[in-house]
C-alpha cells in the first residue's frame, strides 16, 4: 500500500495541510525531525518550557492552537523522523530508531522551511557568534539565553529575539541596526498597500519601541561591522555616528531568512532568481504545485512567506492535493480557496514592505575582505575561491570540486549563497546565469548503519503511530 | 570560423591529456566541452588510481600510466592530490585465494608482477582494521588515488599553458567531413581541423556516429558515497575479490566508498538519479568488512554519467570508417588511471601513427559481424 500524501516537515505549512486534508478525509503521514510538532516558529509552543511562554508573544502562543488543531486531526505525525531524502519518483526515506525507512506515495508536500541568511563579516565564523535563530532555539526548547549579548543586523527576527529577551528580564549589551537608511525610502512606496494589514504593522512598531523603552543601547545605521577576538568574540565593532566597540561574549547575528535550499535542489525542482527577497524561489504554481506536478512546496521553504503565510499556503497546497487525489472538484478546489488566496496576497503586500525595508545591504551579504571565510566547514577564505575561480573554475559546482567549498557536512547551506554571489560578481554576470549548487542526498549526515539497516514501509508500524501520541 | 589543426571532442580526462600531449608538441588544438571540464566521470569518480586487479589487455597501459602518475605534478605544474598509497585485495575466504592464484598463473606467464598474493598475517598488518576472518590478499604497491576534478584540470591547464584552446560550454551539434577538413557545427559558432579526436565520454556513441562509426556503448552512472572526516585507520585504497567492495580514506579523513553499485543515468538530462537500496547494500558490505564503520557518517551520496563497453575495455583506435579520426572513450568506470597514458597514446597515433601498445583489444569495430 502506498501512502495517498506525505507530508515533510510539521511546521505551520505542514500541520496546516494535515489539518485540511484530514477535513476532507485524507489522512496523512506526517514526517518531521523534531520531538514535537510546530517546526522552528512554533518549536515547543504547546509544551514550553518556559515558566510563562506568553512572554514569547501572542504569534508564539498562537502556534498552540494550530498545534493542538493538528495534533487533533488524525493524521500520522511520526515525531524523530528524519527524513533525508525526497526523490522525483515520490519514494521518501527517513531515519528512525536507528534504522532507514522507505515509502512510496502518490503525493508529497515539502515544508523544509527557512535558514538564515549567511552574514559574511570578518569574525563571523568565531566561536561565540551565533544567529538569531540559534538563540530563538535555545530559549524555546531549553529555555538558555545569553547574558550581556550583542544583537545586530536587521529583520523582524532580531527585534523579536531582542524584544523576548528584554521581556524575560535577560540584560542585553546592545541592539546593532543595520538597516540602510535608504531602505525606509524605498519601503515607503510599499505602505500604503501595506497599511492594508495595519494589525502586522502594528505589531512591529510595537515590538521596536518596546526596545527603544527598555533603554538598552540601539546603533542605528550601522556599517562595517567587524567581530572582534582571536580564538573567541569578544565583542563587535562598527560605526554609528562614529566607530563604536561594545564589548560581548555572545554576538547573535541576523539579517533574514531565505528558503532552505537542499532538499527542494536535490529534488530537481525549479528554482528561480527572486530579486525583491535576494533569494532563489521554489518555482511554483498558487497551489505550491512545483516544476514535478505530485510535489508541492509550501511555507518558507518556497519562498519566505512567515508564520501566517506558511500556514495560509499549507491549506492551499493541501485543497490542490484533494484535487489531484479526486477527493474534490476542481470548483471546490477553486471555491475553497478564494478567501486564502485573498488573505495571502494581503500578506504578501505586507511583505512587499518588510522586504524593501529589510534588504540586507551588499556589504554584509557579500564578504567584503579577501581572508573571510566564506566556507567554515572547509575552512575556505575568499582569496582562496578567487584562486579556484583563476584556476577557471566559474561553476559553483566546479569552484565546489576545486577548493572544496560546500564538501562538508552542511553541504553547502551556509556558503551556497555566497559562492553564487561571488562567481556573479567575478563573472561580471546575474546570479541568475551562474546558478547554484547541485544538491544531493543525504540531507544530513547519515550514519552508514543506519543506511545499512534498509527497509520499505508499506503500512505505518505501531510504533510510529504511538509516536504522534 | 576557429581552425586548428586537431579538434578534441570532450573535456574529460582523456581529451583534456590528448590536447596536453599534442598542445607540447606544438599541434594546434582546440577541444569542445559541452559543459564544463570534469563536469561528469572525469570529476566525480571515486579517484582510484590501480593496476591491480586489471584485465590482461589493459596491463602494459596501465603500468605506464602509472609511472606517469607518480611524476605527474611536476610534470603539469600541478597538484592531482595522487598519493601512492597501495591497493589491497580483500580475499574473504578460500575460494578467493583460489582465484587469486589463477589470476596470478596468468599474469606472470604474460610477464607481469606487480600483483602480490599476501597471506592472513600480511593482509591485517596491512589493514588492522579487516574483519578477522578474512584470509589474505592481493597487493600492488604504486597503486593510489587522485583528486579526479584536480588531475583532469591539472591537463587541461597545462594544454591551455601550450595553447591549447579549451572552449567549455559548447555542445557539438554536428561534425561532417568536408574534403580533408573536419567540421563542427557548435551553438558558438563552427570549427573546422584536419583531425578529429572523440573523447566524449557517455556521449561518445553519437561522437562516433557522426565520424561514421557505429559502437554499441552503453551509459550508467556508478554510485558513490563520501563521509565527514573520521580518524585515519586505513592506508591503501581497498577492494575486495568477490564482493562489491571498494574504498580509501583520504588525508582529510573522508572515506570515499564506491563499489560499482549502479544508479540510474538520465543521459539527455545530463542527470544521474540513485538506488538507495544498492547504496544501502554497498554500506553493509562495507560494515561487514570493516566493522569499525559502523561509525562513519555519510555526508554526500552521487553518481556520475559514465560509458560502458560491453566487454568492459575501453575503444582507444582510429576510426574504422573516416580518415583523421580516433577515438578514446568507454573506459568503463576504470578509465581514470588512465588518463595519462591514453593522451600520450591518442595523440602518438595522430602524430606518428604508431601508439606504441597493442591496442587491437580496443578496436572500435570490434563488434562488427565478423564472417569467417
Amino acid at each position: 500500500m502506498a501512502f495517498d500524501c506525505v507530508i515533510v516537515g510539521a511546521g505551520p505549512a505542514g500541520m496546516s495541510a494535515a489539518v485540511t486534508l484530514a477535513e476532507h478525509g485524507v489522512r496523512s503521514l506526517v514526517l518531521d525531525r523534531g520531538a514535537k510538532a510546530g517546526g522552528q516558529i512554533y518549536r515547543y509552543a504547546a509544551s514550553s518550557p518556559l515558566p510563562d511562554p506568553s512572554k514569547l508573544g501572542p504569534d508564539y502562543m498562537s502556534g498552540a492552537a494550530l498545534i493542538n488543531a493538528f495534533e487533533a486531526c488524525g493524521a500520522d505525525h511520526v515525531a524523530g523522523a528524519d527524513v533525508w531524502h525526497v526523490g522525483d519518483d515520490g519514494r521518501i526515506l527517513y531515519s528512525i530508531d536507528g534504522e532507514t525507512r522507505q515509502i512510496e506515495t502518490r503525493e508529497v508536500l515539502v515544508c523544509p522551511g527557512a535558514i538564515e541568511r549567511p552574514m559574511p563579516i570578518p569574525g563571523w565564523t568565531l566561536p561565540g557568534v551565533m544567529t538569531a535563530g540559534a538563540a530563538q532555539v535555545m530559549l524555546k526548547t531549553d529555555a538558555i539565553v545569553a547574558e550581556n549579548a550583542v544583537f545586530a543586523g536587521s529583520g523582524p527576527l532580531l527585534y523579536l529575539v531582542v524584544a523576548q529577551y528584554l521581556r524575560l528580564g535577560v540584560k542585553v549589551a546592545g541592539l546593532v541596526d543595520t538597516t540602510p537608511r535608504r531602505n525606509f525610502l524605498q519601503a515607503a512606496s510599499a505602505a500604503p498597500a501595506a497599511l492594508r494589514s495595519a494589525s502586522l504593522l502594528h505589531k512591529g512598531i510595537s515590538l521596536l519601541s518596546e526596545i527603544r523603552r527598555a533603554g538598552i543601547p540601539v546603533y542605528r545605521q550601522s556599517v562595517q561591522l567587524k567581530l572582534l577576538g582571536q580564538t573567541r568574540v569578544s565583542g563587535l565593532s562598527f560605526y554609528s555616528n562614529g566607530l563604536q566597540q561594545i564589548e560581548a561574549d555572545t554576538v547573535f547575528l541576523h539579517h533574514g531568512v531565505i528558503p532552505n535550499p537542499n532538499m527542494t535542489r536535490a529534488l530537481g525542482l525549479d528554482h528561480v532568481w527572486n530579486e525583491d527577497q535576494l533569494a532563489w524561489h521554489v518555482k511554483t504554481d498558487l497551489y505550491g504545485q512545483s516544476s514535478i506536478p505530485y510535489i508541492a512546496v509550501a511555507g518558507d521553504g518556497g519562498a519566505i512567506v512567515g508564520g501566517d503565510g506558511a500556514h495560509i499556503e499549507g491549506r492551499l497546497a493541501a485543497l490542490n492535493i484533494l484535487m489531484r487525489l479526486e477527493r474534490i472538484s476542481p470548483e471546490t478546489r477553486d471555491r475553497l480557496s478564494r478567501s486564502p488566496v485573498g488573505e495571502l496576497r494581503r500578506l504578501s503586500q505586507f511583505r512587499r514592505f518588510i522586504d524593501r525595508l529589510y534588504r540586507p545591504s551588499d556589504a554584509l551579504r557579500l564578504p567584503q575582505d579577501e581572508d573571510t571565510p566564506v566556507c567554515r566547514c572547509e575552512d575556505q577564505s575568499v582569496a582562496d575561491l578567487r584562486a579556484g575561480f583563476q584556476l577557471g573554475a566559474r561553476d559553483p559546482n566546479a569552484l565546489k570540486s576545486r577548493t572544496r567549498c560546500g564538501m562538508g557536512p552542511c553541504q553547502g547551506r551556509q556558503c551556497g549563497p555566497i559562492v553564487s554571489d561571488l562567481l556573479a560578481n567575478w563573472r561580471g554576470e546575474h546570479v541568475s546565469d551562474v546558478g547554484y549548487y547541485r544538491m544531493r542526498s543525504p540531507q544530513r549526515l547519515l550514519s552508514l548503519e543506519e543506511l545499512s539497516r534498509f527497509k520499505t514501509v508499506s503500512s505505518l508500524q505501531p510504533r510510529a503511530r504511538e509516536a504522534s501520541r | 570560423m576557429k581552425t586548428a589543426d586537431v579538434l578534441i571532442i570532450g573535456g574529460g580526462i582523456h581529451g583534456s591529456s590528448t590536447a596536453y600531449h599534442l598542445a607540447r608538441e606544438g599541434i594546434s588544438v582546440i577541444l569542445l566541452e559541452k559543459d564544463y571540464v570534469a563536469r561528469h566521470a572525469s570529476g566525480v569518480n571515486a579517484g582510484g588510481v590501480r593496476v591491480l586487479g586489471r584485465d590482461l589487455a589493459e596491463v602494459p597501459l596501465s603500468k605506464i600510466s602509472m609511472q606517469m602518475w607518480q611524476t605527474l605534478d611536476s610534470e603539469l605544474d600541478a597538484d592531482t592530490g595522487f598519493r601512492s598509497t597501495s591497493m589491497v585485495y580483500i580475499a574473504a575466504n578460500e575460494a578467493d585465494i583460489t582465484t587469486l592464484k589463477q589470476r596470478e598463473a596468468r599474469m606472470n606467464a604474460a610477464g607481469h608482477t606487480h600483483e602480490r598474493i599476501i597471506d592472513q598475517r600480511e593482509l591485517r598488518e596491512l589493514l588492522p582494521y579487516v574483519h578477522p576472518s578474512c584470509t589474505g590478499g592481493a597487493v600492488s604497491q604504486q597503486d593510489g588515488h587522485a583528486n579526479p576534478y584536480r588531475s583532469t584540470n591539472a591537463f587541461r591547464l597545462a594544454a591551455e599553458r601550450f595553447g591549447a584552446s579549451i572552449v567549455e560550454g559548447t555542445e557539438l551539434r554536428n561534425l561532417r567531413r568536408v574534403g580533408s577538413s573536419w567540421i563542427a557545427q557548435t551553438p558558438k559558432g563552427t570549427f573546422e581541423a584536419g583531425t578529429v579526436v572523440n573523447c566524449a565520454g557517455a556521449w561518445a556513441d553519437k561522437v562516433a556516429l557522426m565520424i561514421g562509426d557505429n559502437v554499441p556503448l552503453n551509459h550508467a552512472a556508478p554510485m558513490l558515497m563520501i563521509t565527514a572526516r573520521m580518524p585515519h585507520f586505513v592506508e591503501p585504497v581497498v577492494g575486495a575479490v568477490s564482493r562489491q567492495l571498494s574504498f580509501k580514506q583520504f588525508e582529510n579523513g573522508t572515506v570515499l566508498i564506491g563499489g560499482g553499485a549502479k544508479g540510474f543515468a538520465e543521459r539527455a538530462a545530463n542527470k544521474t538519479r540513485l538506488d538507495y537500496e544498492k547504496l544501502a547494500n554497498a554500506a553493509r558490505t562495507t560494515i561487514d568488512f570493516f566493522p569499525i564503520m559502523t561509525r562513519a557518517a555519510i555526508n554526500r551520496m552521487w553518481a556520475g554519467l559514465e560509458a560502458y563497453m560491453p566487454d568492459n575495455l575501453p575503444v582507444v583506435s582510429p576510426s574504422a570508417n573516416a580518415e583523421n579520426a580516433f577515438h578514446a572513450f568507454g573506459f568503463s568506470a576504470h578509465g581514470f588511471q588512465l588518463g595519462p597514458i591514453i593522451g600520450k597514446v591518442t595523440a602518438d597515433m595522430i602524430l606518428t601513427g604508431q601508439p606504441g601498445f597493442d591496442l587491437s583489444a580496443f578496436r572500435v569495430d570490434r563488434y562488427d559481424r565478423k564472417v569467417l
